[in-house]
C-alpha cells in the first residue's frame, strides 16, 4: 500500500493506493502551527474508513510520500532561522548588487529590494581565488574563526558560504565549511558551490542563503514527521516531492530543503497532464489548482512539463531568486478563503486577505466574521450546507448571507444573491488575469488549450474561467480535490546531479567528456540502490548545457553518452545543438566552435505500475439529492437537478443548469453548459 | 474591409499577445548575444510599429531607446525603400535619421502580409560592443565631429534580401568593426530576434486578421491616449522650470553645460509641453543630441512624473509636444556634428531639468535628480587577453547606482541613469573576469552618499578593479563630479562621482573625468558612480527606515543625527525624546 499526502494551505489531501491498484481519497483540515498532525488525521479517515487502527494502517503501507508548503510559507512569512552569509572580502554587496534589470522602468512607487540576508550578518573573508582555480590570496582561517565568534554572539542559527570561483576550485569554501562545522556546532550551513554549482556568485549566494535558512526548520519538521510516522508503526520509505517535479528520500532534503520549496504544486501538472491525455484532448494543458488560499496555474505545452531554473519567490527581479530547477507554477493569493470587502471608495475588493484555514469563511462557524468566496458560494446555492466533504462539516447558509448582506450588498446597493454573483465574478476574473499571463510567458493561446480543474473549490467557477478563456474544454478529473497527491502517486522516482565541464567542439576532450559522464552515473546508480521505493527499472538520462563561443546563456541539448563519446562524437551532439539553437532563436551559426559548459544526468525510476488510475467507489451509493433553487446571473433563482458524481452513467450528454456533488467537490454547471462523465470518470465541461 | 470594435477584454488579451512577440524578442537577444553589452547588460530595445510608423509595443525595452525614434527610422526606411518585399532586413544606425547614437545598431523588417501590404515594422536595437569608432569606446565624448568619431553609419541601409545575407554589408563591417567575430555573433542574434517577432507576427495577423490587427491597434492608442489624458489631468495648471547642469567635459564651455527644460501643464486639455529651445548650440563634442533623444529624454522626464500605468506609444505620445530647435545641444543635431555619447550625457540633463521642473508644481510631483553616467565601472574595456592572446572590447557594468527618490518612495537604487531606468543587468563579478582579463578586488555601496530626504536617493557605489594578468585599456567619460545629483523639495545631493588609480606600489592619484587609461598588471582603478537625489527633508523621513540604514552600515550615526535628526541609543534603535527634541531644533 502507497500513500501520498499534501499539505496545502486549508486541506491536507491524502490519496491512499491499494496493492490491487484501487484508490482512494480523503481530505482532512491542515492545522497551521502542526502540520504533521492534519496528515496523521487525515491518515486516520483512512484507516477508519478500512475498519483498521492508524497501526493496523501504516503497518500495511511500504510507501509515504509527501508534499509540503512548509519551506515556502515560511519564507513569505519570514520565520526562516537567522542566517548569516560569508562571502570573499571586497564582495559583502553580492545579494545587494543582485543582478541588476527592473520590470517597470516608469514605476517610481518600488523601491529597490532588500537582500535575502541582511548587510549587517554578512561577512567578508579574506580569501581570493580566480578564474583559473588558481589560490590568488590564501585562506586566513584565523580571521574566519574569528568571525565564527561574532556569529556565535550575533545568536545567529545557519550559515550559508559563498565565495567566489570555488565553482572551479571549492578548496576554500570546503574548509570554511569544515571550521564551521568545529567551531559552531550544530548549527547548520550550506556551501553555495554545492547547492547550485553555476557561474554568476550571485545565483550561488542567494541559492546557498535560502538553503541555509531552511534548514534549522525543515530539519525539525522532517525529523518531526519521520519519528510521528514511524511511531504509527511504519517501518517504510519516506519520500518528499521536489520543485522540479519528482521525489526524493526525506534524508536528502533535510540535507538541502531548497529542494522542496515547490513541493506539492509542482506535482499538479502531471495529473492534469494523466487526465488531459486520458480524454485525447489537446497538447497543451493548463492545469488550474484552487487551494483555499491561493490558486496555482501550471501548464504542459506539448506534453512537456516546462521547468524553469529562474524560480523566483515573490516578483522576479523583485523577490528573491531560488537557483533550482522547478515546474514553472504561477501563484495567486486566490481561493475559496478569499475575503471579499467594499472599499471606501464603494469598489467591491476581492483578496488578497484570506480567512486561511483558521479562522475561515464565516459559514465554519469557527470565528470568522468576514464573509468569502466560500460564503458567496454557500449563499448562492452552490454549496449544500449539509453535505460539504460529503456532510462531514456543516455549514451555517444563514450566517454566510447575513455576512454578505452586511458588508457586501448592502454598501453596494443590491441584493444578497447578486452581491454574491459579484465576488465570483471577481475572483473569477483575478484567476483569468493570472492565466493569461503564464499562457503568454509560455506561448499557449488558451483557445486550443484544455483547462484541468483541480482543488476542492474547482468546480465552483472553473466553468466561468474556461469561458472566459475560450477553452473548448474543461476537465473535472475525479481526483481533481487533490490533484497533487494524485500527482505524487503517478510521478516516478526523480533525482538530478549537475557538473560543471568546459568542453568546446573545437578542442573535443573526450576523455574529460567520459569521466564527467561516469562521475554522474554512479551518483544516479548509487541513489538508485538506495532507494528501495523503486520498482522498474532506472532510467539515466543526460543533457548537455551548451552554448556557442562568446554566448553566456546556455541551452540544454539531450544526448546519448554511447553516441557522443563515439568516432563521430563530436559533429553528431553539433548538430543536435545547431538544430536546437535555430528553433528555439531561429538562426543557426555553424562558423562559431560550440562549448559544453555543464552536463546534467537524470535518473527516473518508475514507482507506479502503468494500470489505470481510477477512484475505487463504494458500491453503495446514496444517488441523487432533491433539486435546489440556485441562482445564476441573467436567470435568476433556478430549480436546479443536483447530482451524485459517483452515479452519473459516462457518455451521457447533459446540459445546464446542474450541480455535480461528491464528497469532495461541488460542480457548477450554469444553464449555458454542456457536460457528460468520461471513461475515466472525470466530469468533461464545454462551457 | 471594416471590423468591429474590439471589447474591453479582447483589447487586453490582444496586447498581452502582442507584448508577448516583443518580450519573446527580447529573451533571444539577450540568450543568444555575445557581447556582455547584450547578454549580460541587457543594452538593447525590441518594439513593434505600426505601418504609418507609430510606436505600438515596446516591453521591458530601455526607455531611451524607443519612445521616440524607432518611429523616424521606420519612416526613413520606407522612403528610401518604397518597395519592401517580404525577407528585406535593413540596418539603422544614423543618428541624423531617427537613431539614438551610432552605437545603437538597429535592424528593421517590414512584416509583409499574403497579398504583400507592409502590414507592420519588426525593430530590434543592440548597443555595439564596438562601432568602429577612431578609439576603442562606443561613447566618444571628445570626438569634434562625424569623422573624428569615425563610426559606420547606416541610414537605413539593406543588410538582406529573401531572407539572406547582403555580404558586401558584412564584410564591410568584418573591416572596420573591432573584434569582428564578436560582432557577428551579435549581428546574428539581433536578426534572430527579428525574425522570431516576424514570425510570429505573420503568425497573429494570419490568425486573426489584419484588418482585425489594425483595428486592435487604432483602439489601443485611444485607450492609451485616454489614459494619458486622465494622467495629465492629475497636475496643477501651470507653467515651471528646472535646470541640469552637466560638468566641464572636453568641446564643452569650461562651465559645462546647463540645460532648462520649460515644462507647461495643461490639465483641462490633458497636454503637457516641454520647451528646450532656450539651450546652447551643437558643440564640437560627443555629447550632441540626436533628435531622438531629445524628444525620448524629455519624454522620459515627463512620464517619471506620471501615474506609471499610462501604456508608452504613440498614442499616449499624442498629448506631450516636445519643442525642439535645430543646431542645439538639446534639439536636433545636424550632420556632421557628432552625437557619439546622444543616449547618455546632456540626455540625462534633459530628463532631469524634466522631473525637476515637473517638481515645481509642488509635494507629491516630479522626481529628485538621476546620477550621471558613465563612471569606469561601467567604461569600455580593451586590448588583447594575456591568457589567450585574443583581442577584445567590451562595456563593463560591474556597478551603477544613480537612482533618485520619487515624492512616493526610496529610490529604485541600480537605475544607471535617466534614460535607462534601471533596465540594465550587472555583469557581476565571475562573469567580468572570465570574459576579460580582470582582477575585482572589491565592490560595494558607499555609506553615507545616498541623496537624504523622507524618501531617500542611491548610495554611490565604489569598484576597485585592474588587469589579472598583463595590461588592458579602459575608456570612460564620467559626469557628476562637479555636479552631483540634486535633491528636490529639501532633499539633499547624492554623492558625487570620482576615479583614482592606485599605482604599483600603492600611491594612488585622481584621474580626469573623460579618459582612456592603460592599466598595467598591479595596477587598480578606483571607481566611484553617483548616487541618487533625495525627495522631501530629511527630518520628515520614517525614524525606524533610519535606524535600519545605521545597522546595515549605508548610514553612519553621526550622519543619522545632523542630517535626518535621528538620535540611536547603545542598541542602534531610536531614542525617541531625543530625536523629537532633535528634529524640532532642526525645524526652528
Amino acid at each position: 500500500m502507497r500513500l501520498a499526502s499534501d499539505t496545502g494551505g486549508t486541506f491536507t489531501d491524502l490519496v491512499v493506493e491499494e496493492d490491487d491498484g484501487r484508490i482512494t481519497m480523503y481530505k482532512s483540515p491542515t492545522v497551521p502551527d502542526d502540520p504533521v498532525l492534519g496528515v496523521l488525521r487525515a491518515l486516520e479517515l483512512a484507516a477508519e474508513d478500512r475498519g483498521l487502527s492508524l497501526q493496523e494502517l501504516m503497518a500495511r503501507a511500504d510507501t509515504f510520500i509527501h508534499g509540503t508548503t512548509h519551506a515556502i510559507n515560511a519564507i513569505i512569512t519570514g520565520n526562516v532561522a537567522r542566517t548569516a552569509l560569508l562571502v570573499t572580502k571586497g564582495h559583502r554587496d553580492i545579494l545587494v548588487f543582485r543582478e541588476g534589470g527592473r520590470v517597470e522602468p516608469f514605476n517610481q512607487s518600488i523601491p529597490f529590494p532588500r537582500p535575502y540576508i541582511p548587510r549587517d550578518l554578512t561577512y567578508e573573508i579574506p580569501e581570493r581565488i580566480l578564474s583559473t582555480g588558481a589560490i590568488h590570496r590564501d585562506l586566513d582561517e584565523a580571521a574566519v574563526i574569528g568571525v565564527l565568534q561574532s556569529l556565535k554572539e550575533q545568536q545567529v542559527e545557519a550559515v550559508a558560504v559563498c565565495l567566489l570561483w570555488a565553482t572551479i576550485n571549492p578548496a576554500h569554501e570546503l574548509r570554511v565549511g569544515e571550521l564551521i562545522a568545529e567551531h559552531l556546532p550544530g548549527v547548520p550551513y550550506t556551501l553555495a558551490h554545492d547547492v547550485n554549482p553555476t557561474l554568476r556568485e550571485f545565483r550561488r549566494a542567494s541559492s546557498a542563503a535560502i538553503d541555509a535558512s531552511l534548514k534549522p526548520l525543515m530539519g525539525h519538521y522532517l525529523s518531526g514527521l519521520t519519528d510521528r510516522i514511524r511511531g504509527e508503526g511504519f517501518t517504510g520509505d519516506i519520500m518528499l516531492l521536489t520543485s522540479s517535479g519528482g521525489m526524493v528520500d526525506a534524508a536528502e532534503v533535510a540535507r538541502s530543503p531548497i529542494k522542496v520549496i515547490n513541493s506539492g504544486p509542482s506535482m499538479a501538472p502531471i495529473s492534469g497532464h494523466y487526465y488531459a491525455r486520458a480524454e485525447a484532448q489537446a497538447d497543451d494543458v493548463i492545469v488550474a489548482d484552487t487551494g483555499g488560499t491561493t490558486y496555482d496555474i501550471s501548464l504542459v505545452r506539448k506534453g512537456v512539463v516546462p521547468i524553469t531554473r529562474e524560480l523566483w519567490i515573490g516578483r522576479p527581479l523583485l523577490g528573491h531568486l531560488v537557483g533550482y530547477p522547478s515546474v514553472e507554477v504561477k501563484s495567486v493569493g486566490a481561493g475559496g478563503g478569499s475575503i471579499a470587502h467594499v472599499d471606501q471608495g464603494g469598489l467591491l475588493r476581492v483578496g488578497p486577505q484570506s480567512a486561511g484555514a483558521k479562522p475561515g469563511p464565516v459559514c465554519y462557524r469557527q470565528g470568522g466574521t468576514k464573509p468569502t468566496v466560500t460564503d458567496a458560494s454557500v449563499a448562492l446555492g452552490h454549496i449544500d450546507p449539509d453535505f460539504f466533504l460529503g456532510g462531514r462539516i456543516k455549514l451555517d447558509r444563514p450566517a454566510a448571507i447575513e455576512a454578505i448582506r452586511k458588508q457586501v450588498a448592502e454598501p453596494l446597493g443590491m441584493s444578497v444573491d447578486e452581491a454574491s454573483w459579484q465576488i465570483i465574478a471577481l475572483a473569477t476574473e483575478g484567476m483569468v488575469q493570472a492565466i493569461a499571463d503564464i499562457t503568454v510567458a509560455q506561448g499557449i493561446d488558451p483557445a486550443n488549450a484544455v483547462l484541468i480543474g483541480g482543488g476542492g473549490a474547482a468546480g465552483l467557477n472553473s466553468t466561468f474561467i474556461a469561458r472566459r478563456l475560450g477553452c473548448k474544454s474543461l476537465v473535472i478529473p475525479e481526483t481533481g480535490a487533490a490533484l497533487s497527491a494524485a500527482g505524487a502517486m503517478m510521478s516516478p522516482l526523480i533525482s538530478e546531479y549537475a557538473t560543471s565541464i568546459f568542453v568546446s567542439s573545437d578542442r573535443f576532450d573526450r576523455e574529460a567528456l567520459a569521466a564527467a559522464i561516469e562521475r554522474l552515473r554512479a551518483k544516479c546508480e548509487d541513489f538508485a540502490s538506495r532507494s528501495p521505493a523503486a520498482s522498474g527499472a532506472p532510467r539515466i538520462s543526460f543533457v548537455a548545457e551548451a552554448r556557442y563561443e562568446g554566448q553566456v546563456w546556455d541551452i540544454d541539448v539531450k544526448f546519448d553518452p554511447q553516441k557522443i563519446l563515439g568516432p563521430d562524437g563530436s559533429e553528431i551532439f553539433r548538430a543536435g545543438f545547431d538544430d536546437m539553437h535555430e528553433q528555439i532563436f531561429a538562426v543557426r551559426d555553424p562558423g562559431s566552435a560550440v562549448e559544453i559548459i555543464g552536463i546534467r544526468a537524470t535518473l527516473r525510476a518508475d514507482i507506479r505500475r502503468d494500470v489505470e488510475f481510477r477512484l475505487h467507489s463504494p458500491g453503495a451509493l446514496s444517488g441523487d439529492h432533491r433539486p435546489r433553487e440556485i441562482y445564476f446571473h441573467g436567470y435568476g433563482r433556478l430549480q436546479t437537478p443536483v447530482l451524485r458524481l459517483e452515479a452519473i452513467a459516462p457518455g451521457r450528454p447533459g446540459q445546464g443548469p446542474a450541480i455535480i456533488e461528491s464528497a469532495f467537490t461541488t460542480i457548477v454547471v450554469d444553464p449555458d453548459a454542456r457536460f457528460h462523465r468520461s471513461g475515466t470518470g472525470s466530469i468533461v465541461i464545454h462551457p | 474591409m471594416t471590423t468591429t470594435a474590439l471589447n474591453g477584454a479582447e483589447l487586453a488579451i490582444l496586447n498581452n499577445r502582442v507584448e508577448g512577440i516583443v518580450r519573446k524578442m527580447a529573451n533571444t537577444l539577450l540568450r543568444t548575444g555575445r557581447s556582455g553589452v547584450l547578454n549580460r547588460a541587457k543594452d538593447f530595445s525590441c518594439c513593434i510599429i505600426t505601418a504609418d510608423c507609430h510606436l505600438l509595443a515596446a516591453a521591458e525595452s530601455l526607455p531611451i531607446h524607443v519612445l521616440s525614434g524607432p518611429d523616424i527610422m521606420a519612416r526613413t526606411m520606407a522612403e528610401f525603400h518604397p518597395n519592401l518585399r517580404r525577407g528585406d532586413a535593413f540596418f539603422h544606425n544614423s543618428p541624423y535619421h531617427g537613431c539614438s547614437h551610432a552605437a545603437d545598431l538597429s535592424i528593421l523588417v517590414p512584416v509583409i502580409d499574403a497579398d504583400g501590404r507592409h502590414r507592420f515594422t519588426i525593430f530590434a536595437k543592440a548597443h555595439q560592443a564596438d562601432i568602429g569608432n577612431s578609439e576603442p569606446t562606443t561613447y566618444m565624448a571628445t570626438a569634434r565631429d562625424i569623422y573624428n568619431e569615425g563610426a559606420l553609419l547606416f541610414p537605413a541601409v539593406q543588410v538582406q534580401r529573401d531572407y539572406r545575407d547582403i555580404a558586401d554589408i558584412i564584410r564591410m563591417c568584418e573591416l572596420r568593426i573591432r573584434v569582428p567575430e564578436q560582432w557577428r555573433g551579435d549581428y546574428l542574434a539581433t536578426i534572430g530576434a527579428v525574425r522570431i517577432g516576424e514570425r510570429e507576427l505573420l503568425a497573429l495577423g494570419e490568425e486573426i486578421g489584419w484588418d482585425r490587427l489594425d483595428q486592435f491597434a487604432a483602439q489601443w492608442f485611444d485607450y492609451s491616449e485616454n489614459m494619458m489624458d486622465a494622467a495629465i489631468r492629475e497636475l496643477p495648471a501651470g507653467r515651471v522650470m528646472g535646470r541640469s547642469t552637466h560638468d566641464p567635459f572636453p568641446g564643452l564651455p569650461p562651465e559645462g553645460v546647463t540645460v532648462t527644460a520649460h515644462v507647461h501643464a495643461r490639465p483641462d486639455e490633458g497636454r503637457i509641453t516641454v520647451d528646450l529651445s532656450e539651450n546652447i548650440d551643437c558643440q564640437p563634442s560627443g555629447l550632441n543630441l540626436s533628435e531622438a533623444c531629445s524628444r525620448t529624454a524629455a519624454m522620459i522626464g515627463v512620464f517619471n512624473s506620471l501615474d506609471h500605468r499610462v501604456p508608452k506609444n504613440a498614442g499616449a505620445f499624442r498629448r506631450i509636444e516636445v519643442i525642439l530647435r535645430r543646431n542645439c545641444i538639446a534639439g536636433i543635431t545636424e550632420h556632421p556634428y557628432s552625437c557619439s555619447a546622444a543616449t547618455t550625457n546632456i540626455s540625462d540633463r534633459v530628463g532631469n531639468a524634466v522631473q525637476l521642473a515637473m517638481a515645481e508644481f509642488g509635494d507629491g510631483f516630479g522626481m529628485a535628480e538621476v546620477g550621471a553616467v558613465i563612471a569606469p565601472s561601467a567604461g569600455v574595456v580593451s586590448g588583447v587577453d594575456a591568457r589567450s592572446g585574443n583581442a577584445f572590447v567590451n562595456q563593463i557594468f560591474l556597478a551603477f547606482s544613480a537612482g533618485a527618490a520619487s515624492p512616493i518612495s526610496d529610490a529604485w537604487w541600480t537605475m544607471i541613469d535617466v534614460g535607462n531606468g534601471g533596465m540594465c543587468g550587472l555583469d557581476g563579478v565571475e562573469l567580468d573576469e572570465i570574459y576579460q582579463p580582470l582582477l575585482v578586488e572589491s565592490r560595494r555601496f558607499v555609506t553615507d552618499t545616498e541623496g537624504a530626504g523622507r524618501f531617500t536617493g542611491a548610495p554611490s557605489t565604489e569598484v576597485v578593479f585592474g588587469p589579472v594578468q598583463g595590461g588592458i585599456t579602459i575608456a570612460y567619460g564620467s559626469d557628476g563630479q562637479v555636479n552631483p545629483p540634486q535633491g528636490v523639495r529639501g532633499g539633499g545631493p547624492g554623492g558625487g562621482s570620482d576615479q583614482f588609480i592606485r599605482r604599483k606600489d600603492g600611491t594612488v592619484e585622481p584621474l580626469p573625468p573623460v579618459a582612456q587609461v592603460e592599466l598595467r598588471e598591479g595596477e587598480m582603478i578606483i571607481a566611484i558612480s553617483t548616487g541618487g537625489g533625495g525627495y522631501g527633508p530629511p527630518a520628515d523621513r520614517d525614524a525606524a527606515a533610519v535606524a535600519r540604514d545605521v545597522r546595515e552600515g549605508y548610514v553612519s550615526t553621526d550622519r543619522a543625527r545632523t542630517v535626518y535628526g535621528v538620535v540611536l541609543d547603545g542598541q542602534g534603535q531610536v531614542d525617541l525624546a531625543a530625536t523629537e527634541t532633535r528634529r524640532a531644533e532642526m525645524m526652528a
